[in-house]
């Protein structure tokens, strides 16, 4: 046995020879970020070891460690097995908790009609409260005014929590975390993965479970409203979420053909999965539409009205899976791509999620004159999704990356002289400087290539799947938060939207959870979203021929 | 003087660099009209210029765009080398049995891992995607081939890696082949880890994985 002793936390922990750092980690009840649980391809669970503990561990792979980290004693904690008594240092660049969540969207009037009810009885002096037909239960006395509801966001990297008076309709208060899941393995396919190992489900639901607890007990005592009154919780979040949230193994939807063992559309009993709210309680699962286009998606269809909307317009929710609905007159065609982590920040050199320090925002005028904005307005210590497009856009635009995303020598005719002092050679190949320390490698464009090739791609598929062609899309919504912190500009000039979209994008925020106020608030829409997924189009583009060749197509600018 | 052999063969291998279809299918049909050795052409000619275009594309210069380029092009020469190539002098290629694990249908990395080996000689037999672990065994041992070569883009999947390698253990025959994987989620550590011959992180890595494997020249 040896003893590994973690700082700043002062904790240690006796294991066996043999044990990673990060299983050591874990074991103590500690979290070292994780996001590819593994697969040692992220770089992201560094940890730093003195020099005699150096001595005492034996790396594998040292796969993005620089040398100058090396050096420092920087060494992967997935890759670095336990040999003797170490003390170890867990560093961590992301600052998690100034993440920012967006978690307001658009949504529609509609009339107010709960599933949940509540009708005083004087005779008997008792409340009854009734779920849609059925009568739940009863409480003494008159408590027909206290009758409240939460919708639950649940995103593969954020949650969402609002709390809702459902007499009155009136949304008193959200708030917003970091899904606990995601430490262990950060996204969808990880998650499946990790949920599919012995006690991993059991890891992933009890850490959601209590998470949202937590955020049921924080509105509770801030908005001076009874936990024990809150009879209906909504789960809006994509289809692995669903089934990571109700306990249910999402095995089956990592692998081919993807079916999901959950399909919404179904009412939980809160008390059975320790929800803290009326022991009387009940979660509803909104209807998903297939295994890569989740329930959230089906919040947002409802928000946006998109089954009823005349004319022709594309619904796009842009992450590590773009998932994208298209409306020829109501009728609806869906499907999801895998863009991979891209814009997350993973897989880029100095790319971070959207934390303190990270360049959100990149701009470039006529004049050369350069705005770089981070989040928290403090030196850029990485660059997030919305900036990395923005960068990506803007040097697309002034012609520092050419057509086929390869950046131009520095000598290049044409090029901006405020553009071309910042093309410098970093280890002999030519990187962007976005600021100083934080810059764009040739592969981090290529990394943005792939990721919105494959967007781009599964737009044309639908496109052609209703015989349209761009310019004649009416409306282009996009969805969801990281979509909301990003520029029609940036999302044209890299080509994830066709050019002919300018002027009709519009970002709608977090539909998930609007969309999940309607199922909340008028009990009507269940039924009506539950037939309407079946109506739905499912595209499955891998068993397109030619998807290949399009995604292909749509890898250059 | 009418134009070299050498320099037509230069000429070749640029026009598939140069992502030049139209000018390879010239030149090759020259190659013919000209009486020169169709195998040496497609050697000296269009796999050459395959392999300078899987360096550029590790230099980051090209990318799968430019590469599916080079290798149309380099698909039309051949069509028109290869019938005219004498059977004694193309040699046994070694074989290589290729395709994406069971419970995945992304198969875009794997399809250029196969342009690539089978532009510098190797002998692919492409089984697609969603492939049984015993599927890529029992055509190794059919096919004789030297090399299994796994592909998968999802952290799901990867397991059916490992279980190849089982079976291949569980028969004995682990050592009549080379095991190689590439894909997303893979890396050299979980090659390792499941005792893998080799890892690639990019198609124009394969190639040169692939050689080391069977110790030298296609």
């Amino acid at each position: 046995m040896a003893v590994v002793k973690f700082f700043p936390s002062g904790k240690s922990i006796q294991v066996i020879e043999g044990t990673t750092i990060l299983e050591a980690a874990r074991q103590a009840g500690l979290i070292i970020e994780s996001p590819c649980n593994c697969a040692g391809i992220c770089g992201k669970c560094k940890v730093k070891l003195d020099s005699a503990s150096l001595k005492n561990v034996v790396q594998h792979n040292k796969y993005h460690v620089s040398v100058e980290e090396a050096a420092q004693g920087v060494v992967l904690s997935c890759e670095t097995a336990v040999a003797g008594d170490i003390s170890v240092e867990i560093i961590s660049k992301q600052q998690n908790k100034s993440l920012k969540i967006l978690s307001h969207g658009k949504s529609f009037n509609f009339e107010l009609d709960s599933f949940i009810k509540k009708k005083y009885s004087q005779n008997e002096d008792i409340t009854y409260i009734f779920a849609g037909e059925h009568t739940r239960g009863t409480e003494n006395g008159n408590t027909e005014r206290d009758n409240y509801g939460m919708v639950v966001d649940i995103g593969t990297t954020t949650l969402v929590a609002s709390l809702v008076d459902i007499s009155t309709g009136t949304e008193l208060q959200s708030v917003s975390a970091l899904n606990p899941q995601a430490v262990h393995a950060q996204d969808v396919l990880s998650r499946i993965k990790f949920a599919s190992e012995e006690n991993g489900l059991d890891t992933m639901y009890s850490s959601i479970i209590s998470e949202i607890n937590g955020m049921i007990d924080e509105l509770s005592k801030t908005n001076a409203v009874a936990k024990s009154s809150i009879y209906e919780v909504i789960f809006s979040g994509n289809t692995c979420m669903l089934h990571l949230a109700a306990n249910v193994s999402p095995h089956s939807l990592g692998k081919y053909p993807y079916t999901p063992e959950v399909y919404g559309g179904i009412h939980l009993s809160a008390a059975e999965h320790k929800l803290d709210i009326s022991q009387l309680g009940i979660i509803y699962l909104p209807p998903i539409i297939s295994a890569y286009v989740g329930a959230d998606i089906t919040s947002g269809v409802l928000a946006s009205q998109l089954h009823k909307k005349e004319g022709k317009t594309l619904f796009v929710d842009i992450g590590t899976n773009g998932e994208m609905v298209i409306g020829f007159d109501g009728k609806l065609s869906a499907t999801s791509t895998a863009a991979g982590p891209a814009f997350e920040g993973m897989n880029i050199t100095h790319g971070m999620r959207a934390g303190k320090g990270a360049v959100e925002l990149f701009n470039v005028e006529r004049d050369g004159s350069i705005t770089v904005k981070t989040i928290g307005d403090i030196k850029p210590i990485g660059i997030c999704g919305s900036g990395l497009l923005d960068i990506v856009g803007e040097l697309v635009a002034y012609g520092v990356i050419n057509k086929n995303g390869k950046f131009v020598e520095p000598e290049a005719e044409g090029i901006l002289p405020s553009l071309r002092e910042r093309l410098v050679k970093i280890e002999g190949k030519t990187v962007f400087m976005v600021s100083d320390g934080v810059y764009l490698s040739q592969k981090d464009v290529r990394q943005v290539q792939l990721a919105k090739g494959a967007v781009r791609a599964g737009i044309e598929f639908l496109l052609q799947s209703k015989g349209v062609k761009a310019i004649e899309i009416d409306n282009v919504l996009i969805a969801g938060s990281f979509g909301y912190h990003l520029r029609a500009k940036s999302l044209i000039n890299i080509g994830l939207l066709p050019a002919e979209f300018e002027g009709r994008i519009d970002f709608i925020g977090n539909t998930s959870k609007s969309g999940g106020h309607a199922f909340l608030l008028n009990s009507s829409y269940r039924g009506e979203m539950e037939s309407e997924v079946k109506k739905i189009d499912v595209l499955e583009l891998a068993n397109y021929k030619d998807f290949d060749k399009v995604f292909v197509k749509c890898l250059g600018f | 003087m009418p134009e070299g052999k050498d320099e037509l063969f230069k000429k070749l291998s640029d026009s598939v660099v140069y992502m030049d279809e139209s000018l390879t299918v010239q030149l090759s049909n020259e190659v013919i009209d000209k009486g020169y050795d169709a195998y040496e052409a497609i050697e000296k000619g269009l796999s050459d210029g395959m392999e300078r275009a899987g360096k550029l594309f590790e230099e980051e210069e090209y990318f799968i765009p430019e590469l599916l380029m080079c290798s149309d092009a380099m698909y039309a020469g051949l069509d028109i080398l290869k019938p005219h190539i004498k059977t004694k002098e193309s040699g046994e290629k070694h074989r290589v049995v290729i395709g994406v694990v069971e419970g995945d249908t992304h198969d875009i990395g794997k399809n250029l891992v196969k342009i690539m080996l089978e532009t510098s000689g190797f002998d692919v037999i492409d089984l697609g995607r969603d492939i049984p672990p015993q599927k890529f065994v029992e055509t190794a041992k059919e096919v004789e081939a030297k090399i299994i070569a796994l592909s998968t883009l999802m952290t799901t999947t990867m397991e059916g890696m490992s279980e190849v390698i089982r079976i291949l253990n569980t028969l004995g025959i682990r050592e009549s082949f080379k095991v190689m994987v590439g894909g997303g989620p893979i890396s050299q550590s979980f090659a390792d880890k499941i005792g893998a011959d080799g890892y690639s992180i990019n198609a124009a890595e394969a190639v040169r994985l692939a050689r080391r494997l069977v110790g030298g020249a296609a």
